[in-house]
């Protein structure tokens, strides 16, 4: 029976069967020509999540502009699916041409976060690879990663034949091109991944060796033989402004997780917090000019029909003159109905201006960062954020007449005393206090007040100045949660909280190495995937395969000693250690350290080190 | 200007639910540059309302919209130049302009006729005996299950109007939809897979919306006749 065949008869059994059935509107279905080189791009998690990740659709049609390359799309089928699926033979497939994904010459994974990686071993399954890379033979699909996870891809280095470490733009066509001449050169799988790994960025695990001590610690990562370079450097782009950037985006017939237009309106964020892994591994801070952000925004409105816009960064305020922008653009689409959204806000009055500005309904809240609760901690992790700014902040939203405020927070930070906790309390209770008042005096009609505290659980994450610090155990986690909850409970206060074994898991992958692999291919045998779907975890699953292969998950956990070798040490992503050291000396003592776009150099060297600049071309900075 | 269009869902399309439908045709509009009529206050949102949902995974053949406009366009115009903006098995099948008053689509539909294609096939004489067999029975009961409500007990036999053979192994049915009475597609299939040994329940997949109908009396019109836009009020 032909896979379509198959298809048919078991799509209309799955929840959601349009998540199955590709065909969305601007689709690239390329005729399955023998002489092109063809790429499975799979995010292992479903359909309207991976849709609606940016970075995909830039890889998509990056690929795809290319005469000689076909690339289709795949994502992790749900539950329901996968047992549809194993029942019926039918093999992971792509949307495109419905072609099972061992008939591509390259199989490529974007890496988001560090619970998808059962996803990833569950997908290679499904499309009937052996997952460990030194299992597939030359006949396989070449299996590659990228994205935001591979500051530390080790945990799951076993699994793949190589990674690309940056931004795509950089140099993902160039490497498929490269392995399709070797490959028809006729060398063998090693002799390809031996060359392959010269390309800048490409990263083929095999040909590095770990040496571990007797008590678990990461003595040296080197080169399998002479030849290999030894440090694997992030590739980015230069002068984003004149970077490739799709317009023909897919509109899928679904309701995605973000189903509107989206313009990447600038890289990067310098503000330096010291938790954010982000806040370094897209540094440094590269913004496009107006003039082709409302091109693009023209163009994929056009083509999509979309009615919403919404304008992306890492820090979509701190755009050079995002004031004249956003106005510019509202005007602009007024007529044609289509809304300008901010997907993130900065704690400021001049923020919560703009978005009163652009948001003429108060349909959903507002949402806030202070992430941590007293001056103190907030000064710790260089959140440049004061108490005072906060409230004028939020009074600024509720005079404006949002009802609702969100508060993200988080807890376990370095440093963090029962005070700091207490202090989360405090602010959401002024917060409250604020926002009745208002309300009392409003002439205009407010639903009653509504503060949202949202706490996650800090992770160290590599390559940031924390990169060092203890996880705080399940037992500290559940302490301060349970503190939170208790002193939460009040009318017009919703406090929401994460899984702290999730947390935890996220902390050991995080900052892992190639030891974790095993426990990943048994917790996926016993049958865990979505692991960052609430209903589809089992501590359980992950325990007994940590114990199985004799891990103590508190060992990934503990404090690493500055001097010590760390797994990702030879994946460089630009930043220096001494300045990520000189980073946590400030944050022990409290100091702040400024944003370089305003303040000039603060030293983290990635500029110099990638042979990349600040490229702030959004106008002149407005007086906020 | 209001316009009544008659589309088609086949192939891959059958797999969008309806409210995802309306999304994806509200985009189609907007990308082919129709004069869209908005509704007022806060929310705006496109006037566009569709005939009965079709389940998810059968096909339709004459499926209708109604949608508002707030220029004039010339219906052979709107057809192209949406059917430009439709994917392979959604299509614009027929337009007409209707007048402002005319009674929306859900509140006058009020039968379907369904196509099954019944898996498997004997022969014409035996089909259509028991096709006429099943039909001369004064009542069938069912058990109707409900979402978040009790099960009840139904006679789903006044809500078939009719039944014939088309073909050995295509049964076609004329059933009650609308407010009044409703009957399910899955409601028949297990109906006749209860009633026959030789039946067996017929997936969603193997049955085809022909067509929705008007019935007046014992007549049947289609949304598109004269008397159900101008006459019916």
């Amino acid at each position: 029976m032909e896979l379509a065949e198959k298809l048919e008869k078991v799509l209309y059994q799955a929840t959601n069967p349009v998540r199955y059935i590709g065909n969305e509107w601007n689709i690239i279905k390329k005729e399955w020509d023998k002489k092109k080189i063809k790429m499975a791009l799979a995010f292992p998690d479903l359909y309207e999540i991976g849709m609606s990740h940016l970075g995909l659709k830039i890889l998509y049609h990056i690929l795809n502009k290319e005469e000689d390359i076909i690339c289709e799309r795949t994502y992790a089928p749900w539950h329901d699916m996968e047992n549809l699926m194993r029942s019926e033979e039918i093999p992971l497939f792509s949307l495109e041409n419905k072609r099972p994904i061992n008939e591509f010459d390259v199989f490529g994974f974007t890496l988001q976060y560090e619970m998808s990686y059962t996803n990833v071993l569950n997908m290679l399954d499904l499309a009937g690879l052996p997952i460990y890379a030194k299992d597939r033979g030359e006949s396989y699909p070449l299996v590659i990663g990228g994205g935001s996870t591979i500051y530390n891809p080790e945990p799951i280095a076993p699994f793949f034949d190589l990674f690309f470490i940056g931004e795509a733009e950089a140099g993902i066509v160039n490497l498929i091109h490269r392995y399709k001449e070797l490959k028809a050169k006729k060398l063998c799988r090693e002799e390809i991944l031996i060359k392959l790994n010269k390309l800048p960025g490409v990263y083929v695990p095999s040909l590095y060796l770990f040496d571990y001590s007797e008590d678990g610690k990461v003595l040296k990562t080197e080169p399998v033989c002479t030849g290999v370079k030894e440090k694997i450097k992030r590739q980015v782009i230069s002068n984003l402004d004149q970077a490739f950037y799709p317009t023909k985006f897919l509109v899928p017939f679904m309701d995605i997780v973000h189903d509107r237009a989206v313009v990447e309106i600038a890289r990067g964020c310098t503000r330096g917090c010291r938790f954010c892994a982000a806040g370094i591994s897209y540094r440094p801070v590269r913004e496009r000019s107006k003039e082709t952000i409302i091109k693009l925004a023209d163009e994929i409105i056009r083509n999509t029909g979309y009615e919403e816009l919404s304008l992306s960064s890492l820090s979509t305020m701190d755009y050079s003159d995002i004031a004249d922008l956003v106005k510019t653009l509202s005007t602009r689409y007024l007529d044609q109905k289509v809304s300008i959204s901010l997907p993130s806000l900065r704690v400021d009055c001049f923020s919560v201006k703009l978005a009163e500005e652009v948001q003429r309904v108060r349909k959903s809240g507002l949402t806030f960062a202070p992430e941590a609760g007293t001056q103190r901690l907030r000064d710790v992790i260089n959140k440049g954020v004061f108490e005072e700014e906060l409230y004028d902040a939020v009074r600024a939203a509720f005079e404006a007449g949002w009802s609702t405020i969100k508060l993200y927070f988080m807890l376990g930070l370095p440093t963090e005393t029962s005070e700091d906790i207490d202090g989360i309390v405090q602010l959401a209770h002024e917060v409250l206090n604020i926002g009745r008042k208002i309300r009392k005096n409003s002439r205009r009609k407010m639903k009653p007040i509504k503060v949202n505290v949202s706490v996650s659980t800090f992770v160290p994450k590599p390559c940031t100045p924390f990169q060092w610090v203890r996880m705080i155990s399940k037992e500290e986690i559940e302490g301060k949660q349970q503190y939170l909850r208790n002193n939460l409970k009040k009318k017009g206060i919703a406090f929401s909280w994460n899984d702290p074994d999730l947390s935890l898991l996220e902390g050991v992958f995080a900052r892992g190495d190639r030891r974790l692999a095993p426990v990943l291919e048994s917790v996926w045998k016993k049958g865990s995937r979505f692991d960052g779907w609430n209903e589809s975890f089992s501590i359980e699953n992950w325990q007994e395969s940590f114990s199985d292969n004799n891990i103590e998950i508190k060992e990934y956990l503990r404090r690493r000693d500055p001097g010590e070798t760390l797994p990702w040490d030879h994946i460089n992503m630009g930043v220096s250690k001494g300045f990520l050291q000189k980073e946590y000396d400030a944050a022990l003592k409290g100091e702040l350290t400024e944003d370089c776009r305003s303040a000039g150099c603060t030293g983290c060297s990635i500029c110099f080190e990638l042979g990349a600049r600040l490229e702030l071309i959004g106008g002149e900075k407005d007086e906020n | 200007m209001k316009i009544r269009a008659r589309f088609e869902k086949l192939q891959q399309v059958k797999y969008i639910s309806h409210l995802e439908l309306m999304t994806f045709f509200r985009r189609a509009f907007r990308r082919a540059g129709i004069p869209l009529a908005y509704s007022k206050g806060f929310n705006p949102h496109v006037l566009l309302s569709l005939s009965p949902p079709l389940k998810v995974g059968m096909t339709g053949r004459n499926e209708y919209f109604d949608l508002e406009l707030s220029d004039e366009i010339r219906i052979e115009n709107f057809i192209t130049l949406v059917n430009g903006e439709l994917p392979e098995g959604l299509q614009i099948m027929g337009a007409v302009n209707i007048p402002e008053k005319t009674k929306p689509l859900m509140a006058v539909i009020n039968t379907a006729v369904y196509v099954f294609d019944m898996i498997f096939s004997s022969n014409i004489q035996r089909e259509e005996e028991m096709i006429n067999k099943f039909l001369a029975e004064n009542s069938i009961i069912i058990t109707r299950q409900r979402r978040n409500k009790k099960d009840i007990e139904l006679d789903i036999r006044p809500l078939i109007s009719s039944g014939e053979l088309i073909e050995p192994g295509k049964w076609k049915f004329q059933v009650q939809c609308s407010s009044q009475g409703n009957l399910r597609v899955e409601e028949i299939s297990k109906t006749l897979a209860d009633y026959f040994t030789e039946v067996k329940f017929v997936p969603v997949i193997n049955v085809e919306r022909e067509g929705l109908y008007v019935k007046i009396g014992a007549d049947l019109y289609n949304p598109f006749d004269d008397i159900v836009i101008r006459e019916l009020r």
